[in-house]
């Protein structure tokens, strides 16, 4: 794959991440983000590229995942930079209440060890605005959540595309 | 059918995810990676409380909309398991399906009447239900069919 093609699925997934950040877009949108930028990748690759339909379910996946990947890597710095910025975030803001909560049970050893893995996370954060454990749990589920979103987006977007050109 | 049966187990699990706290609301083990996994649903949903549903003093993990959207589909997927033969990839079904949430998502951000959480689950059960159709149909059109996948006969 040229670079010409890992343009679209660039755009289209900084575009993904910037609008996931904005939380009044996020509103409108919800899970319709991701997905809907995979099916404009294919629609800018076309453009582009001046690839042909019928698009191939691999290649559209391929773009679905691709799409997916960027969205995850650009919405886990936009996080990262906002966490530095402020050395705070809603995972460390509600962690103050998972710890009431739990008070009142007598946690085993397994528990007990995740606990001190969140408290070293959120010491991290407050003091130096970032946490390696924090960052790689982020893009970890980003790229899980973002990449099957995209592939879902991908098909969606094949099927759309394919019959629309044959329909012309 | 053993394809249909991954995509409802993952269905399962995904939706299980936003719902496990509020059936779940006195397990240590849920409350511990509350946050986590609430940050998790955070990169697919607003999360705003007002458009929430609240069970066992818990908020669901995603919106109205949201948990509309994905008990539509797995609803749906567990009926595939059972009939549903061949589904075809119907786009006019797919569009008007969205129309309602559409409309109800534009009526609701003009104010021509209030956000109801049960018109949105309403709305997201029905556009679920109809992209789960269709995502099926893209799925197996594509790929089941393919001849190193077909059993041999």
């Amino acid at each position: 794959m040229n670079r010409n093609k890992l343009l679209p699925s660039l755009v289209c997934g900084f575009g993904a991440a910037v609008l996931t950040t904005v939380p009044g877009v996020k509103n409108f949108a919800c899970c319709l983000i991701v997905p809907v930028a995979a099916i404009i990748s294919i629609n800018l690759d076309h453009k582009i590229n001046r690839s042909e339909f019928p698009i191939k379910a691999g290649q559209a996946i391929l773009f679905g995942v691709l799409t997916g990947i960027f969205a995850a890597l650009f919405s886990t710095f936009f996080d990262l930079l906002t966490t530095y910025l402020t050395h705070t975030n809603d995972f460390i803001e509600a962690l103050p209440q998972t710890e009431d909560y739990i008070r009142q049970y007598k946690l085993e050893t397994l528990l007990s060890q995740t606990m001190i893995i969140f408290k070293q996370m959120s010491n991290d954060i407050t003091s130096y605005g970032f946490s390696f454990f924090y960052a790689f749990a982020m893009l970890m589920s980003n790229l899980f959540v973002d990449v099957i979103f995209g592939m879902i987006g991908g098909l969606v977007g094949m099927s759309f595309f394919n019959k629309r050109t044959t329909n012309i | 059918m053993t394809l249909r049966f991954i995509i409802f187990i993952a269905l399962f699990t995904w939706s299980a995810g936003f719902l496990l706290s509020s059936i779940f609301p006195d397990s240590a083990y849920i409350i511990i990676v509350q946050p986590f996994l609430k940050k998790i649903y955070g990169s697919v949903c607003h999360q705003r409380i007002e458009k929430t549903f609240l069970l066992n003093g818990h908020y669901f993990l995603v919106c109205a909309r949201c948990t509309g959207i994905y008990l539509g589909a797995l609803v749906i997927s567990l009926i595939s398991l059972f009939s549903l033969p061949g589904p075809t990839e119907n786009f006019k079904l797919l569009s008007i399906s969205a129309i309602p949430m559409i409309i109800d998502v534009t009526a609701t951000t003009t104010g021509i009447y209030p956000y109801s959480k049960f018109i949105a689950l309403s709305t997201g059960l029905f556009f679920g239900s109809a992209v789960f159709v269709y995502i099926l149909a893209v799925i197996e059109n594509n790929f089941v069919d393919k001849p190193f996948i077909n059993e041999p006969e």
